[in-house]
């Protein structure tokens, strides 16, 4: 009851602060053909689906989409036609979530599905896009699924590669020997993710432990209580921002900030949390995260914001996933835009989405692209943040992370000519 | 009673083809995998049924043993070459056994009693398939690794969605068929005699012991068959559709649906599958469902014991009745 305490109120803070956060930037948006005359044509149907619900707010991604899709329209559409984007929510059921799929892609008949973001969704339909011949372009995923199959293609890191980039910076800058890897016991998530930590932890030489709790009884004290009895010297805040934060309000509580190193992938980097944190945790908390700094001055950051501002709706989440939704979509926007409007149906824009190699993004550190794989994963280096002030500044800028889950990545963009 | 060719099991027969035929022609692909669900979730709740109309036991683990069951069938569908369709007995056979054992409690418990000892194991089970996840194609005996989920074999005629819905329709028909001979058979007599008093359905030499244990077998095995093609639905099980939770709100639906008539176990899952999906297409919470839920249960304890299923066929006779008078 104290954890859910915990986690409802931390949660009702991080809504709160997303409604009276502040425009970082007042520049008109920018969108598709940026022409100042809406779309008027025949629509062209795209999908979301996002995860919604206990224990955490996949949202972000198809907000985004929709706000820049809604810009899109607004200026031109794709060569004058609009794209009408239906989004619906799995709320984290995996019934639910085949029925969505099932309604978007076959029944609606979507060209692609663009801004996805879920647990479970990627796990129960990665066959039916495969089948279906249709693309899924994510942004807020967080299991293997979405990163291992050849008709999705995420923009965001998921737990991976950005749980690893934040155990790196703590092995060489922290001098972590020990790290346990906290996490929920989710197919394909916490499992993958901390079993792909200790492997990085093993090859340098070090220990990793794997410490999975149940998504459906949270229990932030014995967790607590585990991470010190397995002597870790590190934690690794493999969860959602919510039961994140519990963490650290249990480990504040009792005192714990000093027994660890603490660092984090990405969720925990939101809008708001600075606030929630505390004074506590200045200068003790490191986040890795996936995108650009929210305060970012580069052209696609501010006009993420300018898009927000002015086509995204109120309470719209405006995290990491949330630009990871606005960058996909422009991407996705910029693949269609070079198509003949008029035959634009599936698999023109399957194969104008797999065409993409080497789009650039201020909001990335590297280039993306999809291309003909069997496995997509195009964003994989990330910068360090460390919490401090109030808020947070960056210790590390754009780095890569080392670890054999990427190796059939890396011939891939060797193919593609990304790298050398 | 033997089963008879009489013109009414001919009709229901005829019915039963008609639907399994044409129906799923009518659905789009989103309501085909809802009413696949929710006939799959009927069966389950046909399984409730079994245990609360005959014996008047009240068995809140029904949701875990489609766990169980779908765990079996995923288990065996990595691990062998063999058709869905044995498959599918054999997981609501591992099932049934799994009932009986749930039911060695019963033995000595009523009431709220062994409601709460079943409502406990079923979240015992909630545990173990949080902790060890179902099988999705890895090695060793819990068959998990970190993978994409394999494919699930369907039977041959039953690759798409609707020849798939076609599938369930018919193993709900077969399973309704035996639990409806069950009740005229020598287990439903001795299931009749115990609930009016077990001391005299052992004086009158009933063996009182292994015919609750037959119950809950046969309750565990239509449970297990429901989570066989609950798997088969899906391609894949999740922990989070077993929740201990579940099974209680299974059993509220069972009594709104009617416990006492095989369309009641139809109705308790429509209502479970069917109004969230249908509230989620509406833009809708599915969580409105819960109110709904709560007050149709209010009325089917105040002015409805035989739940809608009762009043259904009570409606439906009593036109018959009027019908019959008017010939006259």
């Amino acid at each position: 009851m104290k954890n859910l305490t915990k986690l409802l109120s931390v949660s009702a803070l991080l809504a709160a602060t997303y409604i009276t956060t502040p425009a970082y930037a007042e520049d008109a948006p920018v969108c598709g053909m940026n022409s100042g005359q809406a779309a008027t044509g025949d629509p062209i149907k795209v999908g979301g689906i996002n995860g919604n619900a206990p224990p955490g707010d996949f949202s972000g991604g198809t907000d985004a989409a929709a706000a820049y899709f809604a810009c899109v329209n607004a200026n031109g559409g794709i060569n004058g036609r609009p794209i009408e984007y239906i989004v619906e929510n799995d709320q984290w059921n995996p019934e639910l979530a085949g029925q969505v799929g099932t309604k978007l892609v076959k029944d609606e008949g979507v060209v692609a599905l663009v801004g996805n973001g879920s647990v479970v969704s990627m796990a129960v339909n990665a066959k039916l896009y495969k089948d279906e011949g249709v693309m899924a372009m994510a942004s807020a995923c967080a299991i293997s699924d979405c990163y291992e199959n050849s008709n999705i293609v995420s923009t965001n890191q998921g737990p991976l590669p950005s749980g690893i980039g934040a155990l790196k910076y703590a092995v060489e800058e922290l001098g972590t020997e020990h790290a346990a890897c906290i996490g929920f016991n989710i197919p394909n998530n916490g499992g993958w993710a901390c079993d792909w930590m200790n492997k990085y932890m093993e090859s340098k030489g070090k220990k990793g432990t794997s410490i999975l709790m149940d998504p459906t009884a949270v229990d932030l004290n014995s967790v607590y209580l585990q991470a010190l009895a397995e002597g870790v010297d590190t934690i690794l805040l493999m969860l959602p921002s919510g039961p994140a934060i519990g963490l650290l309000k249990v480990a504040e509580e009792q005192g714990g900030r000093d027994q660890f190193k603490w660092v984090s992938p990405t969720p925990i980097y939101e809008p708001g949390v600075e606030k929630v944190i505390g004074d506590y945790w200045d200068g003790h908390l490191y986040v890795n995260i996936e995108l650009a700094q929210f305060d970012s001055k580069g052209a696609d950051n501010k006009n993420w914001v300018a898009v927000m501002n002015k086509y995204g709706k109120e309470g719209d989440r405006r995290d990491t996933f949330s630009q990871s939704g606005f960058i996909s979509a422009k991407f996705f926007t910029d693949a269609l835009l070079k198509l003949d409007a008029a035959s634009i149906d599936r698999a023109s824009v399957t194969k104008a989405i797999k065409g993409i190699v080497g789009a650039k993004s201020d909001l990335l550190c590297g280039a993306y692209y999809v291309g003909e794989a069997d496995r997509h994963m195009p964003n994989h280096a990330g910068r360090m943040m460390v919490y401090k002030n109030g808020g947070f500044e960056t210790v590390r800028d754009c780095y890569d992370i080392d670890t054999a889950y990427l190796d059939p990545i890396r011939a891939q963009e060797k193919a593609l000519g990304i790298t050398k | 009673m033997p089963l008879r060719f009489d013109i009414k099991n001919t009709f229901t027969l005829v019915l039963v083809l008609a639907v399994i035929v044409l129906f799923p022609l009518l659905l789009s692909s989103l309501w085909v995998k809802v009413v696949t669900s929710a006939l799959i979730f009927s069966l389950a709740a046909l399984g409730v049924s079994v245990v609360f109309a005959q014996l008047g036991l009240i068995n809140l683990s029904q949701i875990a043993l489609v766990g169980v069951g779908g765990w079996v069938l995923l288990r065996l569908n990595y691990a062998t070459e063999l058709p869905f369709t044995v498959m599918l007995v054999l997981g609501g056979i591992v099932t049934a056994s799994i009932g009986a054992l749930l039911a060695l409690p019963a033995l000595r418990m009523r009431g709220l009693y062994l409601a709460l000892v079943t409502l406990m194991a079923a979240g015992a089970f909630q545990i173990l398939f949080n902790a060890f996840q179902f099988p999705n194609g890895g090695e060793g005996f819990w068959g998990v690794a970190q993978q994409s989920a394999g494919v699930v074999r369907r039977p041959a005629f039953a690759q798409s969605d609707a020849n798939y819905l076609r599938y369930v329709i018919s193993a709900v028909a077969i399973c309704i068929t035996v639990v409806g001979l069950h009740r005229y058979a020598a287990p439903g007599r001795a299931w009749a005699m115990t609930r009016q008093s077990e001391a005299n359905a052992m004086a009158a030499g009933v063996n009182v012991t292994f015919y609750k244990l037959w119950a809950f077998a046969l309750s565990g095995c239509v449970a297990g068959i429901a989570g066989g093609l609950l798997a088969g639905a899906l391609q894949q099980l999740d922990a989070r559709s077993f929740l201990a939770g579940d099974s209680i709100l299974l059993f509220a639906l069972a009594i709104v649906g009617g416990v006492y008539h095989w369309l009641g176990a139809i109705i308790a899952g429509l209502l479970f599958k069917l109004l969230p999906a249908l509230l989620n297409d509406f833009g809708l919470s599915a969580d409105i469902a819960m109110v709904i839920f709560g007050a149709a249960l209010l009325h089917a304890i105040m002015t409805a014991p035989q739940g809608i299923a009762g009043q259904l066929i009570g409606a439906i006779s009593s036109i018959g009745k009027k019908g019959s008078a008017t010939d006259d």
